[in-house]
């Protein structure tokens, strides 16, 4: 079984993000499947970054520590690291910083400072990369020092570069010399630097010399672990993309017509994506059919998420198909435009990135703490679909479903996706993107012109701006869209609105809502939503190895709420977890919410890091073995 | 003419107060989209929230009535979508020029063709008369507890720095020539402002019909050419054209103050991006061929699959 983990540290401007990539593109190239996750900071250059690697047969569902092999570019990454390689692993570092001490390190955490005085302290000495590198040895890893001055040098003059524009090569020298270690042939490695600059012919030599340079300078060294086979998927194509960029091209596959968006992380990065491919070229039958070349998608970032949200409204209701996509903050900031877009109906999409807060937070991290604020978002009664994607490929479908739920609702829909989802990226198969099955059409119901007429199933007709005289407002209105507040009228908007929720839960499949997963007759259930999906799948393989039986309730739908499926799932149950990324338990809330069933124990992540399978399988023995209501789990770093 | 500007009337009752300035706007706005001939179903009325965004409920059109401070971007929505549409709003000094101020600025700098029309009473009228942003400072109105402290914003000046291809400013009363520069204003291609002045017989207790008779002029009273054509004329003018709209105080000018014809209207930058999209725009191009999407995501993403490349290094 091959399972291979890697974990490359640096500086932030480093070339930590290309590093990562080039890894990827090797183990895909030598055809297996990865999943890679990059971890930085709200800074552009200097601070701690890395990029984590996971090599498998199958679509790796989880990332998990230790690692086999880590690249520590940098003496940060050493003393940040040290700590997380299994025994008989490497560590790659640059042997330049051996004597290097944390107290010296300008960007690094004032307390993983303490944390590590307190930590090497204890064993009488003091915090350097050689005496972290001592730890580690003690502990079965082996330390790989590369002497990045002089391999530079040489790579300079084999290249006949000046030595500064070389300096840029260090990333991939470690890399180089990772991969190695890790039984990848330098094959691969060069071919991967060839994919990834394929757009900057310039650059690939000098990388290429130097990951040659350092995979000698290695393999005298040390053998490193066995060479690693050819993989399943070698030869085949495979795609690999983050969750922020198959966002966008569900949207460009899902006929998306207008994008608003304003920069935040972690969304900024699909509307960028999308907007990149917005003038995009058609397929042959729909080149054929409609007699054009090219199409094109507005995307459009605005002066805020104010802006944002209320033209992508406007954009809708004269007939596009619309989306914005925010983060917790601008998704604060357009509260009082979804109110308007459940007044008005309005076929909306906001596709919402979580990140962790509360406040500004720590941005590029991991949380799952705006479920609620989802769901309740919007003064006065606001029904809408909430929608929480569990993986990559689920964002993916479910972009596609929300566009036509949106429509054929007439209603806002809030997609779910989480910063794990947004920046991690997984490989893909032809097959996995490839539109069957879904028909993609407009779903808009045109059977009449009284835009806001009183329906049996809560529908109107619709009725684009620009197509006939009438008037949408925020105001309570009469049928035909004029204000009123007029009591009787009230009471019959009202009722509408109630009418189409029940509509929405009719025609939403329970199975589209809710998914369960594992034995039927399992002891423990445990309740999730969003990014934890795959870890507790993963989890459940390894708890089932352990004689645990488990089954697992993913929400899909918060509104509507598969009550059915959640209520029957867990009152049969003998232990109920919960597992989220907030600090409410805000799924469990909900369940209490609406299935009146107290989820009695919790595994919670709080420090911004994804949720690794291990440390499900933990929580789950652990609150099996004490009765414990909450385990906070603390991994990564 | 085509049409009488009784068919922009609704049938919905007019809710403002007796002598209200907004009726003498709405009454030039129908007079202009008579003489226009606009199609009531081309043209949208995208109201802000105030005694004046009601304007929406008294013009014949396909209209919308935005959140207070919203109109401009959901109005720009609407364009962006169908660009063939007449995108008309108004809205209020404070909801324009207050809570929207931003929405305000970014319209400009875009040169959407829209037209915007500032029912600018130096009010909050239907909040009971609170200052607006553009109510000068010291002056006390029926509802200030005492003399306003918070100094007033130039509209005029404003759109100049935010880049509006047409500025004007029209006095309530003055139908006939606030309709005129309506028009001009409507069949403008880039943003337009109309600011345009106006008692509030209610809460302004100051700047009254009075107030405003003694102190405003036209332009063409003196002489003044607002066109600009080209980019070497628009640095010329730009100081003069400034100097005008700061020009306050006895004497209060009215008219166009610039039109400029040098900038590409939003639309056509994107025409520009994506030829195509005026033919095709996103309200009613097609997503989908018999339910196929109209894009291999296989080949659009093409950079995204690992190929090995052959290179010569
Ligand atoms: C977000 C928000 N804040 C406050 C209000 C309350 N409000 C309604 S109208 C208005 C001011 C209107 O003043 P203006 O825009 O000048 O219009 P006028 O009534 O003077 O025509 C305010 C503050 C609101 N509707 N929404
Ligand atoms: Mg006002």
């Amino acid at each position: 079984m091959v399972d291979l983990k890697i974990l490359i540290g640096g500086p932030q401007g480093g070339g930590i993000e290309s590093a990562g990539q080039i890894a990827l593109k090797a183990f895909v190239l030598k055809g297996y499947h990865v999943l890679g996750s990059r971890e930085y900071q709200s800074n552009i250059m200097g601070a701690h970054s890395y990029y984590l690697v996971r090599v498998m047969r199958r679509r790796p569902r989880a990332l998990t520590l230790p690692v086999d092999v880590l690249v520590a570019l940098d003496a940060e990454s050493v003393l940040t690291h040290f700590e997380e390689v299994r025994p008989g692993g490497f560590i790659v570092y640059d042997s330049g910083t051996a004597n290097v001490k944390a107290s010296t390190i300008a960007p690094m955490a004032k307390p993983l400072k303490e944390r590590l005085s307190e930590f090497f302290g204890r064993r009488g000495s003091e915090p350097t990369v050689s005496e972290a590198l001592k730890v580690a040895e003690e502990r079965g890893v082996t330390p790989i020092g590369l002497p990045m001055k002089q391999l530079l040098r040489r790579v300079a003059e084999a290249t006949e570069r000046p030595l500064a524009s070389i300096s840029r090569t260090v990333n991939i020298m470690g890399l180089a010399a990772g991969l190695y270690l890790a039984g990848v042939e330098l094959e691969y490695v060069k071919d991967a630097i060839v994919a990834q600059f394929s757009a900057k012919p310039k650059i690939i030599k000098p990388n290429v010399v130097a990951a040659s340079m350092a995979v000698e300078h290695v393999s005298e060294l040390h053998e490193g672990l066995p060479r690693l086979e050819d993989g399943p998927l070698k030869g085949k194509q495979l795609m690999v993309a983050t969750g922020n960029e198959l966002v966008a091209m569900a949207k460009l596959v899902g006929g998306l017509s207008v994008q608003t968006y304003y920069p935040i992380t972690p969304s900024s990065d699909e509307a960028l994506y999308l907007e990149e491919h917005r003038y995009f070229e058609l397929n042959d039958v729909a080149k054929e059919r409609l007699g054009l070349e090219k199409m094109g998608i507005v995307v459009l970032q605005t002066e805020d998420e104010l802006s944002a949200i209320n033209m992508a409204i406007g954009a809708a209701l004269a007939g596009a198909r619309a989306a914005t996509s925010t983060s917790g903050p601008g998704f604060s900031l357009m509260n009082e435009a979804i109110s308007y877009a459940v007044t008005v109906e309005a076929p909306i999409l906001i596709t919402l990135w979580m990140r962790a807060g509360p406040s500004t937070g720590i941005p590029t991290r991991e949380g799952q703490q705006d479920l609620l604020h989802a769901l309740f978002s919007g003064h006065g009664d606001t029904p809408k679909i909430v929608v929480a994607s569990g993986d990559h490929l689920e964002a993916y479908w479910d972009t596609i479903k929300a566009l036509e739920w949106a429509e054929r609702f007439q209603t806002p829909v809030i997609h779910l996706v989480d910063k794990y989802l947004a920046s991690s990226m997984i490989s893909i198969e032809k097959r996995e993107i490839e539109p069957r099955g879904y028909p993609i059409m407009r779903a808009l119901k045109t059977d009449g012109d009284l835009r806001y007429k009183v329906t049996e199933d809560g529908i109107s007709p619709w009725v684009p701006l620009g197509s006939s005289t009438m008037v949408i407002t925020g105001l309570e209105h009469t049928e035909d869209g004029f204000a009123t507040e007029d009591p009787v009228a009230r009471d019959a908007m009202m009722e509408k609105r109630r009418r189409k929720m029940e509509t929405i839960k009719r025609e939403i499949p329970e199975e589209e809502r809710v998914r369960v997963y594992g034995a039927r007759d399992a002891d423990v259930v445990l309740v999730s939503w969003g990014s934890t999906k795959n870890p507790i799948l993963s989890a459940m393989e390894a708890l089932e190895g352990e004689g645990v039986g488990t089954r697992f309730v993913q929400i899909r739908t918060f509104f509507p709420f598969p009550e059915d499926t959640v209520s029957r799932e867990l009152s049969e149950a003998k232990t109920v977890i919960g597992v989220e990324q907030n600090l409410l338990g805000q799924a469990a809330f909900l369940v209490r919410a609406f299935t009146g069933y107290r989820v009695r124990h919790m595994i919670l992540k709080l420090n911004g890091r994804p949720i690794f399978d291990d440390e499900i399988v933990y929580g789950v023995k652990r609150i099996l073995e004490t009765g414990e209501e909450t385990v906070v789990v603390r991994g990564g770093s | 003419m085509a049409r009488s500007f009784l068919e922009y009337k609704t049938d919905a009752w007019v809710q403002w107060c007796p002598g209200c300035g907004d009726f003498g706007i709405l009454n030039a706005i129908h007079r202009a989209l008579a003489e226009l001939d606009i199609d009531p179903r081309n043209l949208v009325v995208v109201g802000g929230i105030g005694c004046s965004g009601r304007t929406t409920f008294y013009v014949k059109g396909s209209n919308l009535h935005a959140l207070h401070g919203r109109a401009i971007p959901l109005a720009t929505g609407v364009k962006l979508a169908n660009p063939r549409l007449k995108v008309v709003i108004a809205g209020g000094d404070g909801d324009l020029l207050g809570i929207g101020a931003g929405h305000f600025v970014a319209v400009g700098r875009r040169n959407v063709d829209i037209t915007v029309i500032v029912f600018d009473n130096a009010v909050y009228g239907l909040t009971k008369g609170q200052a607006a942003p553009t109510l000068p400072s010291g002056v006390k109105t029926k509802a200030l507890p005492g003399p306003n402290i918070q100094d007033a914003v130039n509209p005029l000046l404003l759109a100049l720095a935010s880049g509006y291809t047409f500025i004007a400013r029209g006095y309530a009363y003055h139908t006939a020539q606030l309709k005129e520069m309506i028009k001009a204003a409507i069949s403008h291609r880039g943003t337009a402002l109309v600011d345009v002045l106006q008692p509030c017989p209610t809460y302004n207790n100051v700047m009254t019909n009075q107030w405003y008779e003694e102190r405003v002029y036209y332009l063409e009273e003196e002489e003044w050419d607002p066109v600009v054509k080209t980019p070497e004329e628009y640095r010329r003018k730009v100081p003069l054209i400034a100097a005008k709209m700061l020009e306050w105080g006895d004497r209060i000018p009215l008219g166009v103050f610039l039109k400029d014809e040098t900038k590409e209207p939003f639309e056509e930058r994107l025409e520009r991006q994506m030829p195509g999209y005026m033919d095709n725009p996103p309200s009613s191009r097609p997503i989908s061929v018999d339910g196929y999407p109209l894009a291999d995501p296989w080949k659009v993403f093409e950079e995204k699959v690992v190929k090995k490349v052959e290179a010569s290094y």
